[in-house]
């Protein structure tokens, strides 16, 4: 039977902030991007939940609800230098860890015999280790497997260790709601609601035949983890798809022409973040649109990532499906996957 | 426009020129077959703007001459799904085409015969023709290692290289390349390298057979056109530079060995059936008398087949796209192959044993 942690940092970012300046931990607290610039919350501190503020929320309309709210902009590379830290931490106790972002991880601990071999401890002595050293509080959660860990880091937020036990799963994932499996957003929800679905337990009572019909392929993954069943090891390296950029521009771009304009800079911090890659070797490139009306387009073509003429082409593309104001604009290139790049070529340019 | 025609006359042509005609257009236009009727001759057009194919056919009787454009595909689609030996009538009747046959009606679309477009008759500087067997054979020997969608542009076509006495044909994709000459009768001063694009090979080898008659090329700055009996086919070149194969072409292996073609492409093709699906990586072991081909796939399936081989050098390892063998294997006339190898990182050179007129390159996989 596996052991697997996940470890979730409480409101990362403001944490840290709180951390340096103790006085903030008292007020309502977002980091993220103004108001002016059409900033969203990235993440905010438990006395600005209280009045319903949430991350990923505009922040005018945080700054509605909470008219005292304090808005920091971020300060990412101090956020990184933590995140090492903590993430050193973790290689004291395993080798086997799987970053999902700079404030969350899944360990895999099932072969560890310190604490002998007690999952329940390694995460107790995470928590103190990572407040001793960082003053960063976190949630742990403790499971057979990834899924389950998942949820249970997020059952006793914050400063929570909750820990479900093979014998625990089945008792546990009978009153689960389905909204919580991963992978099951509000549509899925809605969907599953409407078919008098609302736990595992009523889930399980479906056929893998009928959740096949009405998901498709997700429908396995469903009928899975209402069993408990996610085989999902704990990768030690994510393999990166892609490197983009995006910006939300502090106004619309009210036309096509104002959007060639704004891709120039967009095209140039993709080049340096490539730089920093290493210039990865990537075959596809893509632009992203999101028109004022909150509509999302993107359009993709076969190219190289070092040139401009192809985005702008893109960019022409994609605008015409909506031709109306632009809200945000991102261009990225697809990455060519390791596996591929076993193959040799013959010729030598790119 | 109104003429008759038997089913037969009318399918071959009209099938080759809907071959050429795109399914997703940008000009409505483009999905029409253009037919024009003179008073002994029937002539049917398709054009996706880069290739242009134009077949003759005899009408039964042409009542009055004239033109129009159809959708291609439903006109084929209708024609084929006649009866044989059926007689076809088609006329134009107020802006609509009427095909009958029999107790059948059919009422089609027409657009303006103006707006069809025509590739624009370039100067053609150079003529010449071929055996249209030897230009077969060198497009099929070939034409499997172009590149599709690559955006180094100039790989998505055949290399066609016309010197004095001898024709060749040069394709790849960046990981394997095909090369084939003959000695032809033909004197091309100075010698023409051309690209021609993908479609425009796989179009013009249709229309192309095993028999000696002749193919009459005509080339052009940027276009080349070949006619043959009832077909004058047309196709845009493409402007760049392609590899220059001679480089390519490995020259230092020293592990050569020899296998029976058939045999060796049956163990590579079920040793392929357990490798990674998409990027069909196998081991070749090879060791004194015998080659042992591996696979295996993300699922942990294993695949082990061992086939004699003449070979008697020092053993090595070496992985491959097992497709790219595969095709080479397919293409090759001769009862046994021969491949020749330096080390597990350098290109693999694959012929008939001794060396034909094609030679196929491949570039390994990493093990």
């Amino acid at each position: 039977m596996r052991k697997i942690l996940h470890a979730d940092c409480d409101c990362f970012y403001a944490a840290v902030e709180m951390r340096d300046q103790p006085a903030l931990r008292e007020v309502p607290l977002a980091v993220g991007g103004s108001a002016e610039r059409r900033g969203v919350v990235a993440t905010c501190n438990y006395p600005a939940r209280a009045f319903g503020v949430r991350s990923a929320m505009p922040t005018a309309k945080a700054l509605r609800l909470c008219p005292e709210l304090v808005v920091l902009p971020p300060d990412f590379a101090r956020y990184r230098a933590v995140s090492e830290q903590i993430q050193t931490l973790f290689t004291e106790l395993t080798p086997l860890i799987e970053p999902l972002s700079l404030d969350e991880a899944y360990l895999d601990v099932s072969e560890v015999e310190r604490f002998r071999g007690s999952a329940t401890w390694m995460a107790r002595w995470l928590k103190e280790q990572t407040l001793a050293r960082t003053g960063i509080t976190l949630s742990v959660g403790v499971a057979p497997s990834k899924f389950l860990a998942k949820i249970a880091s997020d059952w006793d937020k914050p400063d929570g260790l909750t820990v479900i036990t093979p014998a625990d799963v089945d008792g546990f994932l009978r009153t689960l709601s389905v909204a919580k499996l991963h992978g099951v957003g509000p549509a899925t929800t809605a969907k599953l609601e409407t078919l008098g679905i609302h736990t595992c337990d009523d889930l399980r009572q479906r056929s893998l035949a009928e959740l096949l019909e009405r998901f498709g392929k997700f429908g396995r993954h469903l009928y899975q983890l209402a069993r408990g069943i996610d085989e999902r090891e704990v990768k030690i390296t994510r393999e990166r798809k892609s490197v983009s950029v995006e910006t939300t521009f502090d106004h619309d771009l009210p036309d096509l022409a104002a959007c060639r304009q704004a891709l120039m800079p967009l095209f140039d911090k993709l080049q340096q973040r490539l730089a920093r890659h290493d210039h990865p070797p990537s075959d596809k490139r893509f632009v992203k649109v999101r028109f004022d009306d909150f509509s999302l387009t993107s359009m993709e073509s076969m190219g190289t990532a070092s040139d401009p003429h192809g985005f702008q082409h893109l960019l022409e593309q994609a605008w015409q499906r909506g031709a109306r104001p632009v809200r945000l604009l991102g261009v990225g290139v697809r990455l060519v996957p390791e596996d591929a790049q076993r193959q040799l070529t013959l010729f030598d340019e790119g | 426009m109104k003429f008759s025609i038997s089913r037969e006359a009318l399918l071959r042509p009209l099938t080759l020129v809907a071959g050429v005609v795109e399914r997703r257009q940008t000009l409505p236009v483009l999905s029409n077959v253009l037919i024009q009727a003179s008073t002994d001759e029937l002539s049917l057009t398709g054009t996706d703007l880069e290739v242009e194919l134009i077949g003759r056919t005899a009408p039964s009787q042409v009542e009055q001459p004239g033109s129009a454009t159809v959708p291609a595909r439903k006109l084929m689609d209708i024609c084929k799904s006649l009866p044989e030996q059926a007689e076809i009538s088609l006329a134009l009747e107020e802006g609509r085409a009427v095909l009958r046959s029999g107790r059948s009606r059919f009422t089609l679309s027409t657009l303006p015969v103006a707006e069809f477009p025509n590739i624009e008759e370039g100067q053609g500087s150079v003529e010449l023709s071929l055996p249209r067997g030897t230009l077969k054979h060198l497009i099929d020997a070939t034409s499997f290692a172009m590149a599709q969608q690559d955006v180094r542009y100039y790989l998505n076509g055949m290399l066609l290289e016309l010197r004095s006495n001898l024709v060749r044909t040069v394709a790849t994709d960046g990981h394997r390349l095909a090369v084939c000459s003959r000695p032809v009768e033909i004197s091309v001063e100075p010698a023409q390298k051309l690209i021609v694009p993908r479609k425009g090979i796989l179009e013009l080898v249709r229309l192309l057979d095993d028999s000696d008659e002749p193919v009459s090329l005509t080339l052009g700055a940027s276009h080349v056109r070949a006619h043959t009996g009832d077909f004058t086919f047309t196709s845009k070149l493409v402007d760049g530079k392609f590899p220059d194969y001679e480089r390519v072409v490995p020259r230092g292996g020293d592990k050569v060995f020899i296998a029976e073609r058939a045999e060796l492409r049956q163990v590579l093709s079920r040793t392929s059936i357990l490798s990674n699906e998409k990027y069909r990586g196998v081991r070749l072991h090879l060791e004194e008398g015998n080659l042992r081909v591996m696979a295996n796939n993300p699922e942990q399936e294993e695949a082990e087949e061992n086939v004699a081989v003449e070979y008697s050098g020092a053993a090595m390892e070496i992985g491959f796209n097992v497709g790219y063998l595969i095709d080479v294997l397919g293409v090759l006339d001769e009862d046994r192959v021969q491949m020749t190898l330096a080390d597990p990182n350098s290109s693999a050179l694959m012929e008939e044993p001794g060396g034909g007129d094609a030679m196929y390159v491949v570039m390994p996989m990493r093990l």
